[in-house]
């Protein structure tokens, strides 16, 4: 079989490109109605902006290597969605603060996990899944029933409503957040030393990278960009509930590993986690339009990420 | 090879870091609750745990060999998904059986599937069986889209007093995995099992058959998950497609404090047998220490993160003094 | 059983590993099979032991043609080899590691524990006395010192019961009364016919206990005869080379200049976990040699002064004492380190050579990074050490040997280092690339830069240093410089002969 040289996110946008085609085709697609179409690719851009916030920490993670992965991104964007909603309280002036404060607790649990996995070598994904019970406690805590928040009117003009030349905000917000992380992970030198650390720690160390330092940081921004999300998600949907951050979860390290980022570390983009999380909204909006419940979505994700680690992820044969 | 400190004391003693909990929570869970060894307590303690105990049994063997098992929890979901509807409320013993044995048969698959996956294709362990749990949490939600349907209330109660000897069944049943892990321990098998989690390449070299050796344990974790399964669901009685969804870290937690490293090859079973005890009997303390409702996911979540931490504490605090 | 190794050829990629490998193995004697180091020796083992396969020749098993499929073919022929532990288990016991795959079993499938603890006890009986611990059936091998590690691998390998066993540098971590035991074993093998093949550089054993010998040199088989025949001297002379391609004349020059410029380090009593105390003084613009058979020391030395292992004793550099707890500290105070295995410590095989290049030095490009600079000053490097690669952005992994290891070092010319710390840089680098490599070093000391150079090969010593230090077990044993620097002393130093006088 020849290999193609096409690049992991341009084969996940030619995948989204396609799914949105056939989407088309089902019963309640847009068919040829050129207005619905552009109007529903919006909505899905829009959609997937969410995840794609939240999966930028997951690739900073993944990328850091040394089987990187933030399982407490579900938790964390719940918990910072319910802060930001008890802070804002509907006014406008407590915005900044709120984001300040979900960016700030998003750092201080991902500098927790960032300790757990330096310091005491647990295994990321244990430390990151133990904290995630750690947090959805402290959200029961809080949450001790219901609590009484709101959005502020700012935010949801910012986020669900268009902004310029009809288009939504998020989406807006998701061009200049993702130039941002492409400047961070090609044009600093926290960007470049993480992609050393991925790859091979020894090298790194002795190229004069602080390797403890860049992997604190690492979990540490992660956990600030799963709060940032939280406060995305809220201005979405304007409500809160203690489940609000999990469906994120799987879907945002599916979207990292179809964006062509190696699950290993070392190797990847955000702008392949944004054409992931756009295929993973509208593999998710395509099962709900064809109205199949919440198992075969697991099921399908579950199969996908299977399907996408056989791929990209074999490693080394034993005899050599 | 630099070995932690605490790995050259766990190879010598596996199980006395699992003792050591335990000893602690027996006491603190005697002061709570005095009667903790009389008869019926003591059964009720134990079939709320063997559930756990199981799973802890199958991760255990997995993590032994150089693996992990993420999926535990989505089998566990599958089984009781599929106990509770196929056999129902209303069922008979002979359909009970049937499934039962039906749900073996889905473990060992599942497992298999792990397994080829992991030592056939070379995929890394954490994030296939993730991906695999997750497919498996998916499959029993479709089995069981709300919770409800069960087994008949006769079985469960089987389950709930049968007390052979005035022990526990629980204790059989442990008493059957420890000879059964005996048997593993004292046959070259077992031996395959601790040189692959020891040092893959030199059992390799070694003519160790290492992909096969792998596959197995695979299939031995989606068995113990099945068993755990087929127990949870005649201790709760009814289905509920999320069951699984906890168990998961708790079986690794499990097989932490038990003793048995998570990189592979220095332990064995009984130390988290022992941990999974320790585990129930937290929970319970939990309960009874009376602690507000709100506060049990935050405190139970906590106490799993500090019995993750302990080995790396106890590395850590070893290093700085040599 | 006679096995005969007849004209093998051994490639590894570009790289001609043996162009004519000969060994004969007859029963009840020891041959021995002796090379500098690269000069095929241990290829040709690995061909006689199935690990590799040959590329050319033929291997005769009793007269008769013979293909190993695998390591294991070779095994259940009964060829055993002692490896330099790479097949022990750290956390399995002395008696799981010696039987794992072949414990005796009892009905029912489970393992005969009596019989092995028995027949462990039996083998370790071998080397009765000269054990440090009490080593037992049961003691853990991964907490054995590396002498008792070294011993249970012999003693894997013996309990095959073999008809032929290869000794592949079994001696390197064993103490002199363990050897001894090891050859009095030697004999009764011998005496029951089997054949064993020595593999080793130490001369005193060499001549203690072999019959036969062959010799190696740059692939070639060069000689071959009775030990009764031949003594030291003619053996080191059959395994070095002739001819030299370096430039003595600048080494004459330099050793003048040399004693005017400044100390740029000086090191007192320098202690890691091998180093025992090593003490050294370096002037500006010398090129100093580290020698010595491997692992004696002479990476810890290099990885302590850029600050990567824990270390105690004084440095100070140009007068100033300093202690650098990480490499970054190092390369602030403008030391680099070529580190001696490219493909784990050297490179980032998977990015582009732009990015493995400017890895340490990413800081001075600002931020957003200027790119378009630093792969100006990337093309400046590589064209200056004439690298052949496809272009900046194309990954390290397609780079052939030589070149990746030019972009390791271009990595840290780029800093203008003053101090470069070279961990055995040419190893597995192809002639050509070689002598631009000595060129190079020359230069850089010429422009008055100071370089330490260890290296494992004996020529590349004498032809390019001014003073070579000899180290062995944790410490500096010999110092060699002008006249004495010759390849008879350095090789005599590196066998154990202590104060380097002529042979």
């Amino acid at each position: 079989m020849k290999k193609f040289r096409i690049s992991p996110p341009l084969a996940a946008l030619i995948l989204a490109i396609v799914l949105f085609l056939l989407s088309g085709l089902l019963p309640n697609g847009y068919g040829s109605d050129v207005d619905v179409a552009i109007a529903q690719a919006t909505n899905i851009l829009r959609l997937s902006v969410f995840l794609g916030v939240i999966a930028a920490g997951q690739t900073l993670v993944i990328i850091s290597g040394s089987e990187g992965i933030d399982l407490s991104a579900g938790s964390v964007v719940t918990l910072s969605a319910i802060l930001t909603y008890v802070m804002v309280s509907g006014q406008n002036d407590k915005v900044l603060l709120a984001l300040l404060v979900a960016l700030i607790v998003g750092a201080i649990i991902g500098f927790l996990n960032g300790v757990g996995v330096t310091f005491l070598k647990i295994s990321p994904f244990v430390m990151t899944l133990g904290m995630s019970g750690v947090v959805t406690g402290l959200i029961i805590i809080i949450n001790h029933g219901n609590v009484s928040g709101k959005v502020a009117p700012i935010m949801t003009q910012l986020i669900a409503r268009p902004l310029v030349f009809g288009i939504p905000g998020a989406i807006i917000i998701w061009a200049i957040f993702g130039t941002l992380m492409w400047l961070l992970l090609e044009r600093t030198t926290f960007g470049k030393n993480l992609f050393a650390i991925g790859v091979n720690r020894t090298t790194a160390k002795l190229s004069g990278v602080n390797v403890t330092w860049m992997n604190l940081a690492a979990y540490s921004l992660a956990g600030a960009l799963a709060g940032f999300g939280g406060f995305l998600v809220v201005g979405n949907t304007g409500v809160v509930f203690i489940a609000l951050g999990q469906p994120f979860l799987f879907p945002s390290i599916a979207a990292v590993a179809v964006g062509g980022t190696l699950l290993s570390g070392g190797k990847g983009s955000y702008w392949g986690t944004m054409a992931g999380a756009i295929v993973l909204t509208l593999i998710t909006s395509l099962l709900t339009t064809m109205q199949m419940p919440e198992s075969v979505r697991r099921m399908v994700l579950g199969g996908t990420l299977l399907l996408l680690v056989s791929i990209y992820g074999r490693q080394k044969a034993l005899r050599q | 090879m630099r070995r932690s400190p605490w790995e050259s004391w766990l190879a010598k003693y596996p199980a006395l870091f699992a003792m050591i909990f335990l000893v602690i929570a027996i006491s603190v869970n005697l002061i709570l609750q005095p009667n903790l060894f009389e008869g019926d307590t003591l059964n009720s303690n134990m079939r709320v745990f063997l559930p756990m105990i199981i799973l802890a049994v199958g991760q255990a063997v997995v993590i032994l060999s150089g693996g992990i098992d993420i999926s535990v929890g989505g089998i566990v979901s599958i089984v009781n998904a599929i106990l509770a509807t196929r056999v129902g409320l209303e069922g008979s013993p002979e359909k009970m059986w049937q499934f039962v044995f039906i749900s073996i048969l889905v473990g060992v698959g599942a497992g298999a599937l792990n397994g080829f996956f992991i030592s056939v294709l070379r995929l890394q362990p954490i994030i296939t069986t993730y991906a695999s749990g997750f497919l498996f949490a998916g499959i029993a939600l479709f089995i069981l889209p709300q919770p409800g349907g069960g087994i008949p209330s006769d079985i469960s109660a089987l389950y709930r007093t049968t007390r052979p000897l005035g022990l526990p069944l629980a204790f059989y049943i442990i008493g059957v995995l420890l000879l059964a892990w005996w048997y593993i321990r004292s046959s070259r098998y077992g031996r395959f099992i601790y040189a692959v989690g020891g040092k893959a390449e030199a059992a390799y070299e070694t003519a160790v058959p290492v992909t096969l050796v792998q596959f197995s344990t695979y299939v031995i974790s989606g068995l113990m998950a099945a068993l755990s399964g087929i127990a949870i669901t005649m201790l709760v009685g009814s289905g509920n497609a999320e069951i699984g969804s906890q168990m998961t870290l708790n079986s690794i937690t499990a097989v932490v404090i038990g003793g048995t490293a998570m990189s592979g090859g220095i332990g064995g079973v009984v130390g988290p047998i022992i941990g999974a005890i320790t585990l129930g009997l937290i929970q319970n303390i939990i309960s009874f220490a009376n602690i507000d409702t709100w506060w049990t996911t935050f405190v139970n979540a906590s106490i799993i993160v500090a019995a993750l931490a302990a080995p790396g504490l106890v590395s850590l605090f070893g290093r700085r003094r040599s | 059983m006679t096995l005969s190794a007849q004209n093998i050829i051994k490639r590894y990629g570009g790289v001609v590993a043996l162009s004519d490998g000969n060994l004969d193995v007859f029963p009840g004697e020891v041959v021995a099979l002796i090379g500098a180091n690269g000069s095929g020796k241990s290829t040709l083992s690995k061909v006689i032991n199935g690990v590799v396969v040959l590329d050319g020749g033929q291997l005769l098993l009793d007269e008769k043609p013979v293909n190993f499929s695998s390591p294991q073919a070779a095994k259940d022929l009964g060829i055993s080899t002692v490896f330099q532990e790479l097949s022990l288990i750290p956390q399995m016991s002395v008696a799981e590691n010696i039987w794992l795959a072949r414990e005796p079993l009892l009905v029912g499938g489970l393992v005969n524990k009596k019989a092995v603890w028995s027949q462990t006890e039996e083998l370790l009986s071998l080397f009765e006395g000269t054990y440090k611990s009490k080593l037992k059936p049961d003691s853990v091998v991964g907490s054995l010192p590396p002498d008792e590690k070294q011993i249970i691998e012999i003693l894997k390998a013996v309990s095959f019961n073999p008809r032929i066993l290869i000794l592949d540098e079994a001696t390197a971590s064993l103490d002199s009364r363990q050897v001894q035991r090891l050859f009095e074993l030697v004999q009764k093998w011998k005496q029951e016919g089997k054949a064993i093949v020595f593999i080793s550089h130490r001369m005193e054993e060499i001549f203690q206990i072999a019959d036969r010998y062959s010799v190696l040199r740059n692939g070639k088989t060069v000689g071959a005869g009775l030990m009764s025949d031949i003594n030291e001297r003619a053996l080191v002379n059959l395994m070095i080379e002739e001819a030299s391609v370096f430039n003595h004349a600048r080494k004459n020059q330099a050793s003048l200049d040399a004693a005017n410029k400044d100390v740029l380090l000086n090191i007192e009593d320098l202690k890691t976990d091998v180093l025992k105390g090593v003490s050294l003084s370096l002037r500006e613009g010398e090129l100093l040699g580290i020698g010595g058979l491997m692992g004696q020391g002479q990476r810890d030395l290099l990885l302590a002064l850029f600050g990567d292992i824990p270390h105690s004793g004084k440095i100070s550099l140009k007068g100033k004492l300093v202690h650098f707890h990480h490499p970054k500290d190092a390369i602030k105070q403008e030391i680099a380190l070529v580190p001696g295995d490219r493909a784990k410590e050297g490179l980032l095989y998977i990015r582009s050579i732009l990015e493995n290049m400017l890895l340490p030095s990413w800081r001075e490009y600002g931020f957003p990074l200027r790119i378009r600079s630093a792969q100006k000053d990337a093309t400046r490097v590589s064209s200056s050490l004439s690298l052949k690669m496809s272009g900046l952005d194309a990954p390290v992994s397609s780079l052939s040997g030589g070149n990746a290891q030019k972009v390791v070092i271009g990595k840290w010319l780029k800093r203008k280092p003053q101090l470069l710390l070279l961990d055995d840089p040419t190893k597995g680098v192809d002639v050509g690339t070689k002598a631009e490599f000595y060129n190079l070093l020359t230069q850089l000391c010429e422009e008055g830069k100071t370089i330490i150079f260890y290296s494992s090969d004996d020529e590349e010593l004498i032809g390019l240093c001014d003073r070579v230090l000899v180290m062995h077990d944790g410490v500096i044993r010999t110092e060699l410089s002008g006249e004495k620097l010759n390849k008879q002393n350095l090789i005599a130093a590196s066998l154990g002969s202590v104060n380097g006088s002529e042979l």
